[in-house]
């Protein structure tokens, strides 16, 4: 066993959460920047943007490393959302507790003050919360607001339609001078390049190995007509005079326009009555556009069904996804059912199926002669005789495949939906007899088949009995929104469907194939925006509302803790050994803690391009806070200004006066958790003297270079 | 061919203890611990070096399951702390510190080790008698018809691992649950023997800590049933459910001798045979009005679909853990085979029903007489949660401990310097009779007493890791902390607010010492006064039992330990 001492003063687990997080935050805010990941080794590279699949791609050998990534699957599995966030503070709470370090403020006094300090600030901003229902009356007060930019943004694009805001940034940066945007982002890169090396170069000094996998430099994406990534906006007008892009654009923007104007003249007509989660979907989005008509349409689906049922406004667990690759972005759309793709082969069956209602059967494991559920052991040492070998009997396997199929078709059986995976002679001879078996099927999709089918999902064949099959399934062919099937060459996308189910398949589409991974994620994180809003039942007032009201309480935490009046009073606290020395340091800590999200506000500005530089962002939050000093009470000014919409813009430009009613909000649940969890971690690692390597690592240690860093037991 | 080779002789080490590189890793050793302890306690991360799994700890229990030792002596030490942890749970860095600190005290002595040890076990005699006597100052009587003390003492145990990430908050939330689940597992009607029921952590992991809760019976989760439909249970006549508890597997696969091979026919299928088996099991327990079928380990989907279609519910994969207590609770006996089944082993429950959390699904058995009950348990992420099922498996333990034991011990140090300027006292005013039984001179045993209460008060100074000063008091005995920053000289009483344990205010003038760095002068001092109120609020409390045993543990290891003259160690 080796043992290493976790230097104290410039503690190295702090340091490699803080270069791990350095890397995530062009991550951050509605405008994220996508990352290519390279792997050294097989040069094979991913597109990125969100923290999650960055920490997946990123080398995390080192413990520190390990916690985060588990901290970061922890938060996307409970929530889906936040996780940049968290990266970003992980980060930021790290070098502010060094900075603690460095300034030899004692470890407990450290952890006692900041969770405490973020215990105060939860309930804080508590007041800035608003129910589901309050925001849906206020987004719907002013709903008919983007029609004013009807004229004016068809020249630029789609994206601004629904998201006037960035239109008119958009506008303001072509309106600029030229220069202005490449030396924008070329410094932007620069500073971008300069993380990473800082990363790698401390990833290095650690002894760990960071060749393995390596963020190559972040690059701009023009040639993807980006939602939400503003140069690639600004480049795509350049590009529309190109051959290749011009007529994508085109149909890309009639199709959006088209939707547009049918979601003007549904349901949002009339402002006031509109109790809906259309608006809702659009200001928990936070620039996320395609997924916004998304959601929005499987609202109203869920909407509709909900006034037969009572079922809740929007469930996810009735949400299923299909990738299409190939397909233009504007293809993008919902279809109730099922949507998967299956071979060419497969779809030859189908033609036969074409409105008729189908027999179906439901499968939970694999579909092979070999399967069997888990949890079965497999006899080794029996072995079997054949006493008259005749020749007539043929292969084992073939007298498997035959009776499987015999039985499908004694039970009229048309259609298969199989868990796992299914024998590829068996599919043969089921396209053959014009049966359909599909596999790789999620546990949730049997499950809603099943409940309006009543099939009874089995594990073999051989179980089969007359009341497992169920009845009234529909095949088809996969219709794009204007009427034609699609074929996309080696795959076919189908629909399957039944009376009364309530799943409902967003079909995701796009031409660039490292972009569907991306364009799946930000489709989920922002279904679970809105579920977890729903089920929080209230939102925050976004747009860094809640972070500069942390900001301003803890500003008055520290200032209250420096007269002497207070200084007494913590001390009744209990547990001397946690609080004793609190009291002493309790100023610096505070104003750590708040550090973290000054550099969260300021990064989410200069990310937006709202500030030149991140010292700009920082002065305009400065100037906020003072400004709310001033109003007296902190948080009725926040909400002042959120209501006018001026929060996180530059206090100077056309921007500032142009008062723009876009609002944002975000997740109750997942923002505090994410704070909650980041510090977490960050004290986790901060009280953390040592790493202690358990087995058989020893010998390698002993012989490589960093041993004099370890002791052995 | 295989190749013959000589045997090693064994070596032979003696002295083992005056060697470098044992006395290197004792005191290494003895570091890690120290550092560990206590609610400010640094963190260790354990993990093998090539990513994966990370725990992040500072218990005793995880840190010695995943060490490996070479030295024999420091698998001595650790083996007997290990004992001492599993049977008390608690107190394990207590024991594990003193031991090392007994030993490196003893060893710095120059006294013969045969007289050290005759010493030391009069030394535990008089503390043991003084725990165990009415006139115990660092005692407290545990009173079960209120909670404080009993919060108190479950307080104590969750906030001594800071790896657990709980603020005040949530300490309190668990507190009361973990208290709660103690009282569901205290049998209602108690005859001459009473058994205390079991609580099953049940882990919910990545929601937050306040989403814990404890639910009396059972869960067992079940990913196959979703809660959208209730259930519907068949009951026999006296409105019961009766259940069949299975040990062994119903998979439908072959008992696996372990040698020899089978030899079938083609055309016969063995697998068949085996579910056919399972079918007529399956018929008798729809006959005998069985409600609910649960298996420790897999149930064929075939069978599983028959009983479902005669209204049976069957949970399979319950694990090994839940079959004593499933077994405690329905009153059944756990059926080991498929071929002989008695009506006589089934049990009976109240209720099912289908309990959702988070994302899981749990079927949930209430019997009639609670004395299972479930505590959810929720932390944020793997290592912390990890940490806190440690933390309050060793609550639950200590509540049954205390209520063999009603007696608690002042936490926080208290405990250790109270003891040590117990001891200091004693030593002075024993008559030379004693000293003539234990043979050795008076001064012999004074400088092994002044090495063990030096012992003691080391443990109660390892509660400290920041800069800062240990103190103790001279009427009470406790122990006392001045946060770093401040010059020794000024004056102690303007600087501590509270004792470790939080039994004394800086009210009364209390002559301070530093508990360290005052090795030459002799101490001398009455014997430590009782404080005056014995109740507050909010205490820093330990566990009798375990402590006493710890104390015990430690020092008759350090006496083993430096009793052994050899280590043979065999080569081959």
């Amino acid at each position: 066993m080796a043992f290493r001492d976790v230097n104290a003063r410039r503690h190295i687990g702090l340091q490699q959460l803080s270069s791990l997080a350095l890397a995530g935050r062009t991550l951050l805010g509605p405008m994220k920047s996508c990352k290519f990941i390279v792997d050294e080794s097989t040069k094979q590279s991913t597109l990125i943007c969100s923290a999650v699949r960055l920490i997946e791609s990123l080398d995390l050998t080192c413990a520190a490393g390990q916690l985060l990534n588990e901290t970061i699957q922890a938060q996307n599995k409970e929530f889906g959302t936040g996780m940049s966030t968290l990266l970003f503070l992980v980060g930021a709470w790290s070098n502010a507790v060094l900075e603690c370090l460095q300034q030899n403020v004692p470890v407990s006094a450290i952890v006692s003050v900041m969770s405490e300090g973020l215990n105060s600030c939860c309930e804080r901003v508590q007041c800035l919360q608003i129910s589901i229902h309050d925001a849906n009356k206020e987004l719907c007060s002013c709903s008919v607001r983007p029609n004013a930019f009807k004229n004016t943004s068809c020249q630029i694009g789609c994206d601004s339609l629904l998201n006037p805001e960035i239109f008119l940034y958009v506008q303001k940066d072509i309106s600029a001078s030229e220069e202005a945007i490449p030396r924008n982002s070329c410094c932007h890169q620069e500073g971008v390049s300069n993380c990473n090396k800082r990363l790698l170069s401390s990833l290095s000094g650690f002894g760990e190995i960071a060749s393995l996998v390596k963020p190559a430099g972040e690059k701009r994406t023009p040639k993807i007509s980006g939602s939400g990534v503003i140069t690639s906006s600004c480049n795509k007008k350049k590009l529309t005079h190109s051959r290749y892009f011009s007529t994508l654009g085109k149909s890309h923007f009639s199709s959006w326009q088209g939707n547009f104007q049918g979601y003007h003249s549904g349901p949002a007509v009339d402002p006031c009555e509109c109790y809906g989660l259309e608006h809702l979907v659009m200001a928990l989005s936070h620039g996320n556009h395609t997924s916004v008509k998304l959601l929005q349409s499987i609202v109203a689906h869920q909407q509709e069904k909900a006034e037969c049922s009572s079922s809740s406004q929007f469930n996810i667990a009735e949400i299923v996804t299909c990738c299409l690759l190939g397909l233009p972005e504007s293809y993008a759309c919902i279809s109730p059912g099922f949507v998967t793709l299956v071979s060419p082969e497969q779809a030859t069956v189908i033609k036969h199926f074409e409105d008729k209602l189908l027999r179906i059967l439901l499968m939970d494991g694999d579909l092979t002669e070999q399967y069997r559920h888990l949890g079965f052991s497999r006899p080794r040492n029996v072995r079997t005789i054949l006493e008259h070998p005749s020749l007539l009997e043929g292969r084992a396997g073939d007298l498997w495949l035959s009776r499987m199929l015999e039985i499908l078709i004694s039970f009229e059986v048309n259609l298969v939906l199989v868990k796992g995976s299914v024998c590829e002679n068996l599919m043969e001879r089921c396209i053959a007899n014009s049966i359909l078996v599909i596999g790789s099927v999620t546990r949730d999709v049997l499950h809603a088949f099943g409940e309006v089918t009543s099939a009874q999902s089995v594990t073999y064949l051989t179980q089969l009995n007359a009341s497992c099959v169920g009845s009234g399934a529909q095949v088809g062919l996969w219709k794009a929104c204007d009427g034609r099937a699609v074929d996309l060459g080696e795959l076919v996308p189908v629909r399957i469907k039944a009376q009364g189910i309530p799943l409902l398949t967003a079909v995701l589409t796009t031409t660039v194939a490292s972009k569907m991974q991306l364009i799946e994620d930000q489709f989920w994180t922002s279904a679970y925006r809105l579920h977890h809003a729903l089920n929080d039942e209230k939102v925050f007032l976004g747009g860094g509302a809640v972070e500069l009201l942390c900001l301003s309480h803890i500003r008055m935490l520290a200032e209250k803790s420096l007269q002497p009046a207070n200084k007494n009073a913590v001390k009744e606290i209990h547990n001397p050994w946690l609080t004793a020395s609190a009291t002493e340091y309790k100023s610096v800590v505070l104003q750590s803690l708040a550090s973290g999200w000054k550099q969260y506000l300021s990064v989410v500005m200069y990310n937006m391009a709202k500030a030149a530089s991140e010292l700009e962002a920082c002065t305009s939050v400065d100037h906020h806070l003072k400004k709310a000093a001033e109003c007296g009470s902190p948080s009725a000014y926040i909400l002042k200004e959120f209501r006018r919409g001026s929060l996180l813009r530059g206090s100077s430009g056309p921007l500032a006066d142009h008062g723009e009613d876009l609002k944002v909000y975000d997740n109750v649940a997942a923002k505090t958790e994410a704070w909650r969890r980041a510090l977490d971690l960050v004290l986790l690692v901060l009280q953390t003297d040592a790493e202690i390597i358990t087995g058989p690592q020893r010998n390698q240690l002993l012989n490589s270079h960093v041993s004099s860093e370890f002791m052995f037991l | 061919m295989s190749r013959l080779e000589a045997k090693k002789p064994p070596l032979f080490i003696s002295e083992p203890l005056t060697k470098d590189t044992v006395s290197q890793s004792l005191s290494l050793l003895s570091g890690i611990l120290k550092s560990c302890y206590g609610p400010a306690g640094r963190l260790k991360q354990l993990h093998n070096g090539v990513g994966g799994y990370v725990c992040t700890t500072s218990q005793s229990s995880a840190i010695f399951s995943r060490l490996s030792v070479s030295h024999p002596i420091l698998r001595v030490l650790m083996a007997s702390v290990q004992n001492h942890v599993s049977r008390f749970s608690d107190c394990g860095l207590f024991t594990a510190i003193l031991c090392c600190s007994l030993i490196e005290n003893f060893r710095s002595l120059n006294i013969a080790s045969c007289t050290v040890i005759k010493i030391s076990k009069h030394l535990l005699s008089l503390c043991m008698d003084y725990l165990k006597s009415e006139a115990c100052g660092c005692r407290l009587s545990v009173d079960f018809s209120s909670l404080e003390t009993l919060l108190c003492l479950v307080r104590s145990v969750l906030t001594s691992k800071p790896a657990c990430m709980l603020n005040k908050q949530e300490v309190d939330h668990l507190a009361t649950l973990i208290l709660k689940a103690f009282m569901f597992t205290v049998p209602s009607h108690v005859e001459t023997n009473a058994v205390l029921g079991k609580c099953i952590i049940v882990p919910v992991k990545g929601k937050r800590v306040v989403d814990s809760t404890v639910l009396p019976g059972l869960l067992i989760e079940t990913p196959e049933i979703q809660s959208a439909k209730p259930l519907t249970v068949k009951r026999s006549c006296s409105n019961m459910i009766k259940i069949a508890l299975f040990c062994v597997s119903m998979s439908g696969d072959l008992f696996s001798p372990e040698e020899g091979t089978i030899t079938v026919h083609h055309g016969i299928s063995l697998e068949m045979s085996e579910l056919n088996q399972l079918l007529n099991v399956g018929k008798q327990l729809v006959n005998d009005e069985i409600g609910l079928v649960v298996c420790q380990k897999v149930i064929h989907p075939s069978l599983k679909q028959y009983l479902k279609e005669n209204h049976v519910i069957a949970v399979d994969r319950a694990g090994l853990s839940l079959m004593e207590p499933l077994s405690q609770m329905t009153g059944s006996k756990p059926i080991a085979s498929i071929h002989l089944l008695s009506p006589s082993c089934y049990g009976s429950l109240k209720d099912v029903r289908v309990e959702s959390f988070a994302s899981k699904h749990f079927v949930h058995l209430i019997p009639n007489d609670t004395v299972v009950c479930s505590l959810i348990l929720c932390n944020r992420n793997e290592t912390a949660w990890d940490e806190l099922k440690r933390v309050c498996e060793t609550a639950e333990h200590v509540l049954q401990l205390t209520i063999k034991e009603p007696l608690a011990l002042l936490g926080g140090g208290c405990t250790e310097t109270q003891l040590a300027s117990y001891i200091r006292h004693k030593s002075c005013s024993l008559s030379t009779s004693n000293f003539k039984d234990i043979d050795c001179s008076r001064t012999q045993y004074q400088l092994v007493a002044d090495g063990f209460c030096r012992s003691l008060e080391s443990v109660a100074c390892s509660l400290n890791h920041d800069d800062g000063e240990i103190l103790t008091d001279l009427v009470y005995g406790h122990c006392w902390f001045v946060p770093s920053g401040f010059p020794s000289v000024s004056n102690w009483s303007d600087l501590v607010s509270k004792c470790g344990c939080g039994i004394n205010g800086n009210a009364e003038n209390l002559s301070w010492r530093l508990l360290q760095g005052q090795f030459g002068s002799p101490v001398i001092q009455g014997c430590p006064k009782e404080p005056s109120v014995k109740v507050a609020d909010f205490l820093t409390l330990d566990c009798f039992a375990a402590k006493c045993s710890g104390l015990q543990v430690a020092l008759e290891t350090a006496n083993l330990i430096l009793d052994l003259s050899y280590v043979i160690e065999d080569q081959n």
